[in-house]
């Protein structure tokens, strides 16, 4: 049974289609990056499998079930902006994601936000965006899910922050889980990815294998895109 | 779940609104000290600033309590706090009632506070006596005590409030199903709710009256007010508030069930 698959997957804004029948499956295992150029359907996409938007029509299935509690148990998700309750301090966030999820690890959070030099009592309002995006990250790579959703965790950050963020994705995620990266910055993401799948105007114009793709078409998944998407 | 999620969201409306508990009970002290001092025209005046104040936190406690739930409902599930709450592993059942309770445990409290500084600020044997001459007529009219006609206008007013914040929340959730201008239908939609709810109370009296000559004569002829028709709308008003506001948590959770969008 697929981890993920989406089923003639379609979403409108009104008159405007932003999804156009996505038909996707993801296995174990794998770390896939989902590459488009912006406004193209990605956080649109990411968010119909986290039960943040309704589709318009077609499935998504996690586990051959659709999205619930049972998806929401094992999906562990970084949205694009900061989501936390910013009145609480980090302490106060960790006991929460220790109350609410089974998967947590409260030590491995507590070791990795240590790594960062950061203060655990202080409060989130108090932080800059940058750091209360790292704590967000530190939290979602801390549960043992088995697919980890990052959407643009690279957007706005410096190179040496991106290299911090892709170390923290490889050194945490759990045995066998799935993580899905969705980016425009492929040139950052592009060596840690097993799959791609290329996004353009609400449709999924490939999915591949990368070192298949990179063989095939000779190039750099960055250079492929380039081509590919060139306007 | 229920009890975790309630367990935030109760923190996050009171360590707010205790500060204006405080504040009124401190106000209410106040007003009862500088009030009883005789002879004093300087104290009397700060007594009757200390009075003034304390039904401006009357009022705040109401109203902060009420834009509070919302704010909170609002931010939690259409917010950027939606994206946590709605990936959390919990049905949407279970976030609503969280949302419900809380108002409710809430809202009751902060009756329960106003009622209390009043009685620091005002009560006293005179006051207490003067509320019995004015409730007692009526109590014994209605065969019933003061005590119970109190908890009956206590019961009416609290879940009066009750309503209009559900009718809130329901414009929130009807506001968001829209792509532009959510605020502003939300706004629209939580007040065409209210009367809505208001209408079908009417309703149900218009009803009772074709069953009750006494309701009916209220309605239709210039009368007094008659206990035994105000005896029935009292207890009546009770059961279709409450009616009401199941009736409303219901729609809720069906609309909630139907699916989101957050921005």
């Amino acid at each position: 049974m697929e981890l993920l698959e989406c089923k003639k997957l379609n979403k409108s804004f009104g008159n405007k289609k932003i999804l156009k029948n996505i038909n996707l499956k993801i296995s174990k295992g794998k770390v896939i990056g989902l590459l488009g150029k912006n406004g193209t359907g990605k956080s649109t996409l990411i968010k119909l499998i986290n039960d943040l938007l309704t589709p318009t029509s077609g499935k998504v299935l996690i586990k051959g079930k659709e999205v619930g509690i049972d998806s929401k148990k094992i999906i562990s998700y970084l949205p694009e902006r900061t989501y936390l309750d910013k009145s609480m301090t980090v302490d106060k966030v960790i006991e929460f994601f220790e109350v609410f999820y089974d998967d947590f690890d409260s030590k491995k959070a507590r070791k990795l936000l240590k790594d960062l030099d950061l203060d655990t009592t202080q409060k989130l309002s108090k932080m800059s965006k940058g750091m209360q995006e790292k704590v967000q990250l530190v939290l979602v790579m801390s549960r043992k899910a088995e697919l980890y959703i990052l959407d643009e965790p690279l957007g706005g950050v410096d190179p040496a922050t991106r290299d911090y963020i892709l170390e923290t994705i490889l050194n945490n995620f759990a045995e066998n889980a799935s993580v899905i990266i969705s980016t425009h910055l492929i040139s950052d993401v592009e060596r840690i990815l097993d799959e791609v799948i290329f996004i353009d105007k609400g449709e999924i114009v490939l999915q591949s294998n990368s070192d298949e793709l990179r063989t095939k078409e000779n190039g750099s998944i960055d250079e492929i895109f380039r081509r590919m998407f060139k306007c | 779940m229920l009890k975790k999620l309630l367990k935030y969201d109760l923190q996050y409306i009171f360590k707010f609104i205790i500060i204006f508990y405080s504040l009124a009970l401190f106000f209410g002290i106040l007003t009862r000290i500088f009030l009883n001092i005789e002879n004093s025209f300087v104290l009397n005046i700060i007594g009757q600033v200390c009075s003034g104040a304390l039904i401006s936190m009357i009022f705040s406690i109401i109203i902060n309590n009420l834009m509070r739930l919302w704010v909170r409902f609002r931010t939690n599930f259409y917010g950027d706090e939606s994206y946590l709450t709605h990936t959390l592993p919990i049905d949407k059942k279970t976030l609503y009632l969280s949302k419900i309770i809380t108002a409710i445990v809430t809202l009751f409290v902060s009756i329960i506070v106003i009622f209390l500084t009043f009685f620091i600020a005002y009560g006293s044997n005179d006051f207490i006596n003067m509320i019995k001459d004015m409730l007692l007529p009526i109590a014994d009219a209605y065969n019933s005590t003061i005590i119970i006609i109190l908890l009956a206008f206590f019961f009416i007013l609290f879940l009066e409030f009750a309503n209009i914040l559900q009718c809130g929340f329901t414009g929130i959730i009807l506001g968001h199903k829209k792509n532009n201008g959510k605020i502003g239908y939300s706004v629209l939609f939580g007040f065409i709710t209210y009367i809505i709810s208001q209408l079908f109370v009417i309703a149900i009296v218009l009803i009772l009256a074709l069953f009750n000559k006494d309701i009916l004569n209220l309605i239709i002829t210039n009368q007094m007010i008659n206990i035994s028709a105000t005896k029935i709308l009292i207890y009546m008003s009770i059961i279709m508030y409450t009616l009401v506001l199941i009736i409303g948590m219901i729609v809720n959770i069906k609309l909630f069930k139907k699916g989101i969008n957050v921005d």
